[in-house]
């Protein structure tokens, strides 16, 4: 039965040195060979994609040559477009986002700490929420035009939801106990922020914090797809326009990089987090 | 000093039902005021907010239109436009991706979940691929798809396939195999394990992945709508309306879009409760 | 009815590239519809050894035979109660019970029949239909046994199955497998940590003892059923059990016979 299957990697050589060395030899041994396993895929499409656009078994106003593409991403970040357009977008990510962090966690907290709060905003803010960004697009743009502002609120909806979300449920769901152990002590509000509040609640902070950092990057791309003459979004619909699939693909890759890097971000900040909240309790 | 937490318990909230046992009064009046009206108060606001501004010509009503002609608009599609072939189209464009992209998922998953070897192959490039923003494969779907039909049905099951694919390999990985040695005890054949162990064991995250795969295929159905602009669809129809300054239009689209978004959701947990009954979801 | 010999059996488990020794030396030779009691302290082994008698795991020293023939994975013939009671979650009481069943030639009406009989045989009737969550520790236990019961396997492991139920439910049981095992004639192998339990179901006590887990005496129990737990002659073979985990009550406080040691001791 394959769920038994262990992979086939070299068994453990036979009595090694010291336990612990043959441990650290297997555990490279291992690495390098999922490593190795990693990139065979890759590399058989790319061989394949190479094969196909040389023999001409795709025409190249379908399928541009991989190394075509390569070339025109070394062409666009030399020329300073890539990191003009990137710079672009990313700017308005950060304004998104953080106008979505200073409303996100206004609402959250207000609603978290106050029933009344909840009962006046939350089923406004669920009838937002409940549309997606994408429904809101075309009604933004009637009411504030194509510019900027639309793109800065488009993002900072897609990224306020989960942050308010989490705001709020990570403050209710505060364990009681602590909370009695906080007043068993006669905490101050401020020993009671800064101790039992702000710690008990940031996982559920920062998980806001990460879906709302990886909406804002969605959707920033959605929208300059749809309507922007800057940005990379801009540069892909510009290369798809004039037929230009090098161009797409070498946006592609670097959207697909920027995704990768922000998970990245996010994997840190979260190890780093969850240090300094050991440290806290 | 105030602790601000106690009062918000969410079980106080919900037990507290009247016990009026002795005096019944009429139901509807019950219902009216058990309700909690507060959360009316905001968009009634913005409504008044709206139609002052629009009555009183504060705002020019070629941009922003009075909330009465919004809905003469919205009545006027419901009973006049195309509506009800928008919402045909959207809704089984789709159901279709959803389907095709939610098999393709549960396929791959399986794979990755049962096999090591495909697993070491596959998923490190799965992952990879997976960081390229959705809607950035538009462009080369239109190129490879064209514009109409396929090429928004790939879109939507290519939303689809990503959910099904991660829930039902993770879930399927992480199957406890102390149950596989009762399936060996009893001698269960392949097909009987997966039958009766592996698949049941792996089914709620295969239910979450297929309920965030709904969600998904519903965004990428409207997106898929707004660039590949030809056919029908309520993603047309609304790109249709700004296009012509039709407010009415696009605030009815809007609407249709949130409502058919929730109904799916709602769909999709009622299914899942069902299914996953044996789950004891109160503790 | 089968005979299961144990010779030589030892087992490691490799932990971070260090072998630890779990079982060594293990000899055992068990009659057909012999029940043998298996105890020892928390983590000597006892699962393990259970483990590769059913045929789960197969990376061992020396040999396990049934009639003289090697054991060789999982078979029908040998049942299992788990020490966690591994019901499914997703199925029903019945449909859990069934699990025995569903390689079985029974035709579907008398599996039916069969189920419920078990079922009632634990004391679970009326949970026909429920699921696992619903069900305190002691009934998924009760369920469990059922389970392994109900396609009468020749062999029959049980590991700690009353651990987790309350006395009177224990002692309950205890009489039922007692029953059960007389009527069909099951060989049973019962871990368990409880002596007195040992002593009122077993015909011979096998005592453990940890790091590596070895055999450290086989105690018998020549004494005719239903026993009686005030028997002293019961007792006697409880506390002598007893003491080899350093358990055993003081003699000038409870003692009330003289108790010749050597006259239980048959080590082997
Ligand atoms: N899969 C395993 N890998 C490594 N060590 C194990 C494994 N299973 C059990 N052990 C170790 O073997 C010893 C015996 O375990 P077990 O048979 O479960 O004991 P018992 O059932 O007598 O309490 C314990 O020390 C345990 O930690
Ligand atoms: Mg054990």
């Amino acid at each position: 039965m394959s769920l038994t299957e262990t992979l086939p990697v070299p068994a453990l050589a036979a009595p090694a040195a010291t336990p612990r060395l043959a441990q650290a030899l297997a555990g490279l041994r291992s690495r390098v060979w999922r490593g190795a396993l990693a990139l065979i895929l890759p590399l058989a499409v790319l061989a394949l994609w190479h094969a196909a656009t040389l023999n001409g078994w795709v025409a190249q106003q379908i399928l541009p040559a991989p190394a075509l593409v390569w070339t025109t991403l070394l062409d666009l970040w030399h020329s300073g477009e890539l990191w003009t357009n990137l710079a672009i977008s990313l700017t308005r990510v950060a304004w998104g986002f953080s106008a979505a962090l200073v409303i996100g966690l206004a609402l959250g907290v207000a609603m978290g700490l106050s029933k009344t709060a909840e009962a006046y905003l939350y089923p406004s803010f669920k009838a937002i929420s409940e549309v997606p960004v994408l429904g809101w697009i075309p009604l933004l743009i009637m009411l504030v035009g194509i510019g900027e502002a639309m793109k800065i609120l488009v993002i900072a909806k897609a990224a306020a939801v989960p942050i308010t979300i989490n705001t709020q449920q990570g403050i209710r769901n505060i364990p009681q106990p602590y909370l009695e152990v906080a007043r068993v002590y006669r905490f101050n509000p401020r020993q009671l922020w800064l101790k039992v509040i702000f710690p008990s609640t940031l996982p559920s902070l920062f998980n806001g914090f990460r879906y709302g950092l990886t909406n804002a990057w969605l959707s920033l791309v959605t929208v300059e797809l749809l309507a922007s003459s800057e940005g990379i979004g801009y540069q892909m619909v510009w290369g798809r326009q004039l037929f230009q699939l090098d161009v797409v693909m070498a946006c592609m890759l670097v959207i697909g990089l920027v995704g990768l890097a922000i998970d990245l971000f996010l994997q840190i900040t979260e190890t780093r987090l969850l240090r300094w909240r050991r440290a806290a309790f | 000093m105030t602790y601000p937490i106690p009062e918000t318990d969410p079980v106080l909230v919900r037990d507290e039902v009247p016990s009026d046992k002795h005096v019944q009064p009429p139901a509807l009046w019950r219902w009216l005021s058990q309700r909690d009206w507060r959360g009316f108060a905001l968009p009634l606001a913005v409504l008044a907010l709206w139609w002052a501004v629009t009555r009183f010509g504060l705002a020019n009503t070629q941009v922003l239109a009075p909330p009465e002609a919004v809905l003469v608009e919205g009545l006027h599609q419901i009973f006049n436009g195309g509506f009800v072939w928008d919402l045909l189209a959207s809704v089984s464009r789709d159901l279709a991706g959803f389907t095709l992209g939610g098999l393709a998922g549960f396929a791959l998953g399986t794979l990755l979940g049962t096999s090591r070897l495909a697993e070491l192959l596959v998923a490190p490039s799965f992952n990879a691929v997976k960081q390229i923003a959705l809607f950035a494969w538009i462009p080369m779907i239109s190129v490879w798809f064209g514009m109409g039909e396929p090429a928004k049905v790939v879109f939507i099951a290519l939303a689809a396939f990503y959910p099904v694919a991660i829930n039902t390999f993770e879930g399927i990985r992480s199957v406890n195999r102390d149950y596989a040695e009762v399936a060996r005890v009893y001698g269960f054949g392949r097909l009987q394990l997966w039958r009766r162990v592996i698949l049941p064991a792996a089914s709620p995250q295969i239910f979450t992945g297929l309920h965030l795969a709904l969600i998904y295929a519903w965004l990428a159905t409207i997106g898929a709508e707004y660039f590949l602009k030809s056919g029908y669809g309520v993603g047309n129809s609304m790109i249709d309306g700004r296009e012509h300054f039709n407010m009415g239009s696009v605030l009815f689209g809007l609407v249709v879009v949130g409502s058919i978004g929730a109904l799916l959701n709602q769909f999709a947990v009622r299914l899942e409760h069902r299914a996953l009954k044996w789950r004891n979801r109160a503790a | 009815m089968s005979t299961l010999s144990l010779n030589h059996v030892g087992k490691q488990y490799s932990v971070k590239g260090e072998q630890l020794d779990v079982l060594d030396d293990i000899n055992l030779h068990i009659q057909p519809g012999e029940f043998v009691a298996i105890v020892g302290s928390s983590g000597c082994g006892k699962s393990t050894l259970l483990r590769l008698v059913i045929g789960l795991d197969d990376d061992y020293r020396g040999q396990i035979r049934i009639d003289g023939e090697k054991i060789s994975g999982t078979s029908l013939d040998r049942g299992i109660v788990f020490q966690e009671h591994r019901l499914f979650p997703w199925l029903t009481v019945e449909q859990n019970v069934g699990l025995a069943l569903e390689n079985s030639p029974l035709s579907n009406d008398e599996k039916k029949r069969t189920i419920a009989g078990h079922l009632d045989l634990v004391g679970l009737k009326g949970f026909e239909t429920a699921y696992p969550y619903q069900l305190s520790g002691g009934m998924s236990q009760r369920v469990a046994i059922a389970r392994g019961l109900v396609n009468r396997p020749g062999v029959l492991l049980l590991d700690e199955p009353f651990g987790a139920l309350d006395a009177l439910t224990r002692a309950n049981l205890q009489a039922e497998l007692r029953r059960i095992w007389e009527q069909e004639g099951i060989t049973m192998i019962l871990v368990t940590h409880d002596v007195e339990e040992a002593t009122f179901l077993a015909d011979r006590i096998v005592v453990l003892q940890p790091r590596p887990g070895r055999i450290k005496r086989v105690v018998p129990v020549p004494l005719p059923h239903p026993r009686n737990r005030a028997d002293p002659a019961f007792v006697a073979i409880k506390d002598d059990v007893l003491s080899e985990f350093g358990h055993a009550p003081r003699p000038q406080l409870i003692e009330p016979l003289p108790r010749p040691f050597g006259d239980y001791v048959f080590a082997w």
